[in-house]
């Protein structure tokens, strides 16, 4: 059981008078132990828009040994506008790269490094140098295929995106997870009322605590996003499933379609293929289109600032708590609509 | 769009605090197209914000967060128009025609003074408010509109729990008592005495006699000739040169066997072991061990650890009391570190005394500083929710909004976020009703006017700068706002103005265009410690635990606390919503001045004291910006 939590992957073990310093009021919440496991991680990060840069801000003040930020687009002034890393003058230059420097000076004790190359293009073993991936853009294809990757290397893997009023968030952290959660020491107290020697032993701090050691498990992407819903079982749950994992499919079906996300320039002819899209991929799920509303498609074109730091902090902080092995991590899915002001985590694949 | 659009670049917004939850609320002001805002704080930035705050970087450690908050975002954002002021929100020159300028106050504050007045200005200027707060994981949005919702102090809000004298002078229990008697220890040697910090035995502790007459007897005797009473410890110390073994022997030794002749306490308690300072240094020492892999602040010393700690700490301190002259005074700051090692070695002296197991610098620091833990993730996904609140509220879509409670786990109904309808106004609220009325119990002849002002108006009322008028036909005024004038009415009682069981005085702040009615019922009987209570108030008490969700207690940001907070270790349960106290800052540069709420702070870190007394430094709590959750029900 000693070996379940894997050893700190820094390469010292002490931390710094700086990183004490810089971190302190991080260390007060999580521990040091957590700090020196975040400091041994690295994390690979693809897309650098909205939600990729809220991403990248929270990981590098967390912490971590290196972050490499991947994406192969250019500058725009749409994208330049979703996010607070890139400069004004950097239109047509390389998303990561643009972003670099104001990454790096978020954090100095963080390696920041930038790809340029079209995730798609990757190899296999370029995915196995990370402790950690975070995939934002990319096709349902390329996900399933990184996760079946990686979940068997112990990588942890990570999905989210941002549309509109809405975003999701999808994590794999393998067939077994181990962490720890810090609980209240259960204290045997003395009865006042007791005048013996009870009530004269040494104190125990009412607040003092204990770690105590846990392990989930999780299933693969692909298995949480091909749900068998004709069974019985499947559909009595369906008045409590959230229609974000509907309007999720419906997207990733869009992307995958037409290579880009809804854009408020094709508004007309988008929201057209929006609907007949979740027309296609509820009747093949074997399910009604009333589970999606067609008033969605007004709320799902481009991505809101406020929602990517809505999606981008829970999702920074689940990739923290998977990286440190402590606290009970979400599974597997976290929605947000921006609508209501909601955020549900859900579980969708084999138990 | 187009219009959201328009609407968005034309209105002014104004934002109180540039630290945790201001960084990232101003970043996602611009991004989502607001164009002109206004951001005030009077703080400055600090290398432990610098996790989370986001728009500073260590070169800019000492310089103002408003003004760096500021040039940050117009780095990617040149177009914005914004006006950075490094100031209190609580400066009368932000009067309600200010707040009247903008559309909207989003407020990212720390502690529930400046929350209250803020509350108030809204309310006078008839502006949407949104309130918000965090603590370690938690965290919770809400929105405040005059006439259709509760305002922030609709509800009561716990007040900081605090610790009957007997307890941090005779019988401590808990480290936090000890932290809490070192820390007044520190004022009455260093810094500035006061009588609600007093360190030595307390003879006129109830416990001590089952005789009433014979505890007051011996009060009285020992201020004739104990040793003990009679000259204050400041006095005592510069007598013996703050000779630190001479200090050490009398806090640990003498007091303590002191203690130990008043035999009722230890009847069922442990009773303490008296240190001596001679035998210690003989002791086989427990030695250091190198900390490691640790940080070196987590180490917990032995005794002999404890008391160098203490010598040393004392000669440091000294030192610096020479180099400031004549009648100077030290406040203490938790990252000054000769005050921290003092207090962290007499907290853990006495600690060892008492039984209990010692504990770290960092961890005395957490408790002595009321530090609240904060990391970035958390305030990112508050103000994300501040904003898309801000976007209801433009176009008063004031049935679309909601109080929004960010948990650290999902709740049965597997919610990480739960949206909850706002309530409406209290009728009773003694801030946003009609005509808001009170009634405070209180003894008139042991009550001075000062006590009135400082204690109940302020921290209590919240109130800034009060006038009072005694509703007695003639319209006596007790207290004027204007510097000086009532200034001979402070140490009178209130009984010597003719105040008496059933007296009503009229209390107003103009600034706050608030006013108050203050029914009074004469009591004899109040209990030990306590000067006033408010009828209908919940008695004092340690903060809720777990509560259900929907409906949370969530106490707000303590800075006007006393004391230090009990370890808040609740705050990570999963519904528990916190206490959270501001966080000390830090005082070096700053003076004590009655109206304190100008002045800026160069440093963080203030002292909470032990009771209200020093309202002057209260004011000025600049806290580490760890922000509060606000209470609601």
């Amino acid at each position: 059981l000693a070996l379940a939590l894997s050893r700190p992957r820094g390469e010292d073990n002490i931390i710094s008078e700086e990183e004490a310093a810089q971190y302190d009021r991080q260390i007060r919440l999580w521990g040091l132990d957590a700090q020196k496991r975040l400091r041994g991680s690295r994390v690979l990060l693809v897309g650098l828009r909205g939600l990729g840069a809220e991403v990248a801000k929270n990981l590098i003040l967390a912490g971590v040994k290196g972050l490499t930020l991947l994406d192969h687009e250019q500058v725009t002034e749409e994208s330049r506008r979703a996010q607070f890393l890139i400069p004004v003058d950097a239109d047509g230059q390389n998303q990561a790269q643009a972003s670099l420097e104001r990454a790096q000076l978020l954090n100095p004790m963080v390696e920041v490094k930038v790809d340029t190359d079209a995730v798609e293009s990757k190899l296999d073993d370029f995915f196995f140098r990370f402790d950690a991936v975070c995939l934002t853009r990319c096709s349902k294809d390329l996900m399933v295929r990184v996760d079946q990757l990686c979940a068997s290397r112990n990588i942890k893997v990570f999905c989210g995106d941002v549309y509109g009023y809405h975003g999701y968030m999808f994590s794999d952290l393998g067939q077994e997870h181990h962490y720890v959660e810090e609980k209240p020491k259960v204290v045997k107290g003395s009865n006042e009322a007791n005048d013996g020697p009870e009530a004269k032993k040494r104190k125990v701090d009412p607040n003092e605590t204990t770690m105590v050691k846990k392990t989930i498990s999780f299933c693969s992407l692909k298995e949480a996003l091909e749900v068998d819903w004709t069974n019985e079982k499947a559909k009595s749950s369906l008045k409590r499933t959230p229609a974000d994992y509907f309007l999720l499919q419906v997207l990733l079906k869009f992307r995958t379609d037409k290579g880009r996300d809804p854009q408020p320039d094709s508004f007309a002819e988008d929201s057209q293929l929006l609907l007949q899209i979740r027309d296609d991929v509820l009747e093949t799920m074997g399910l009604s289109s009333e589970l999606l509303p067609n008033t969605f498609v007004s709320y799902c074109f481009s991505e809101m600032a406020p929602v990517c730091a809505v999606v981008g902090g829970v999702l920074g902080q689940e990739i923290v708590k998977a990286l440190s092995q402590r606290d009970a991590p979400h599974r597997n899915f976290f929605f947000f609509d921006g609508l209501k002001g909601s955020g549900v985590v859900d579980y969708f694949g084999s138990k | 769009a187009a219009a959201l659009a328009d609407s968005l670049s034309s209105c002014r917004v104004l934002v109180v605090g540039a630290g945790g939850i201001g960084c990232e609320l101003l970043k996602n002001l611009v991004l989502t197209g607001f164009k002109n805002i206004e951001v005030i704080d009077l703080d400055t930035i600090d290398v432990s914000n610098l996790n989370r705050q986001f728009l500073f970087q260590k070169k800019h450690v000492g310089k103002s967060k408003a003004q760096v908050a500021k040039e940050s975002v117009l780095r990617f954002c040149p177009s914005a128009n914004i006006t950075a002021y490094h100031d209190s929100i609580m400066n009368p020159d932000y009067n309600v025609e200010f707040f009247r300028n903008f559309q909207l106050v989003m407020n990212a504050l720390d502690n529930r003074a400046a929350r209250n007045h803020v509350n108030r200005m809204c309310l006078a200027a008839d502006i949407p408010l949104i309130e918000s707060g965090t603590a370690g994981y938690l965290g919770q949005v809400t929105v405040i509109k005059k006439g259709q919702t509760e305002c922030y102090e609709c509800q009561p809000k716990p007040t900081q729990k605090t610790f009957p004298g007997c307890t941090i002078r005779n019988t401590p229990s808990e480290p936090i008592h000890c932290i809490v008697w070192a820390k007044y220890l520190f004022n009455q040697l260093f810094g500035e005495e006061d009588a609600d910090q007093e360190v030595s035995p307390d003879t006129a502790d109830p416990e001590v006699a089952w005789n009433p007459a014979d505890a007051a007897a011996r009060a009285t005797a020992s201020n004739k000739d104990g040793d003990i009473k009679r000259v204050s410890t400041k006095e005592w110390a510069r007598s013996t040169g703050y000779d630190p073994v001479k200090l050490f022997n009398k806090l640990f030794k003498d007091d303590i066997m002191y203690l130990l002749t008043m035999d009722k306490l230890w009847k069922k308690r442990k009773a303490p072991l008296p240190l001596d300072w001679t035998e210690i240094h003989q002791l086989e020492s427990s030695q250091e061990e190198a900390f490691g892999t640790g940080l070196k602040d987590q180490q917990v010393l032995g005794v002999q650890g404890y008391a160098q700690l203490f010598h040393r700490s004392v000669e440091t301190l000294r030192s610096q009391l020479i180099e400031k002259g004549e009648g100077a005074e030290l406040v203490w700051d938790k990252d000054d570190p000769p005050a921290m090692d003092f207090v962290t070695a007499a907290a853990n002296l006495r600690m060892n005394v008492f039984s209990m197991n010692m504990k770290s610098r960092f961890d005395v620091k957490s408790m002595a500083g009321n530090i609240i833990p904060a990391i970035a993730t958390t305030n990112a996904v508050i103000a994300g929710l501040i904003v898309l609140e801000a976007l209801k509220t433009l176009n008063s879509d004031f049935d679309q909004c909601r109080t929004i409670f960010l948990n650290k786990q999902p709740n049965p109904r597997k919610k990480l976020l739960v949206p909850c309808a706002l309530d409406p106004p209290n009728p009773n609220c003694y801030v946003c009703a009609s005509k808001p009325e009170v009634t405070v119990k209180l003894n008139v002849h042991k009550t001075i006017v000062q006590a009135l002002q400082d204690k109940i108006l302020k921290e209590k009322f919240g109130m800034v700068a009060p006038d009072v008028q005694i509703e007695d036909g003639k319209g006596t005024i007790l207290i004027s706002s204007e510097e000086g004038e009532t200034e001979a009415n402070n140490n009178k009682f209130l009984s010597d103005f003719g105040i008496r069981n059933g007296s009503r005085l009229q209390a107003d702040d103009f600034l706050q265009d608030y006013t108050l009615l203050v029914n009074l019922i004469h009591s004899e009987e109040l209990e030990k410690d306590v000067e006033f209570e408010v009828v209908g108030d919940a008695p004092d008490k340690a903060p809720a635990p777990s509560v259900p969700e929907e409906g949370k207690n969530i106490a707000n940001g303590n800075k006007d606390s006393a004391q230090p907070s009990t370890s808040s270790k609740a705050a990570e349960d999963d519904d528990v919503l916190i206490v959270d106290s501001d966080e000390e800052p830090s005082s070096s540069t700053m003076e004590a001045s009655p109206e304190s709420s100008n002045r800026k702070r160069k440093h963080h870190d203030a002292d909470t004291d032990a009771t209200a007394s020093k309202r002057k430094r209260l004011d000025q709590q600049p806290a580490d910006d760890d922000e509060d959750i606000i209470a609601l029900d």
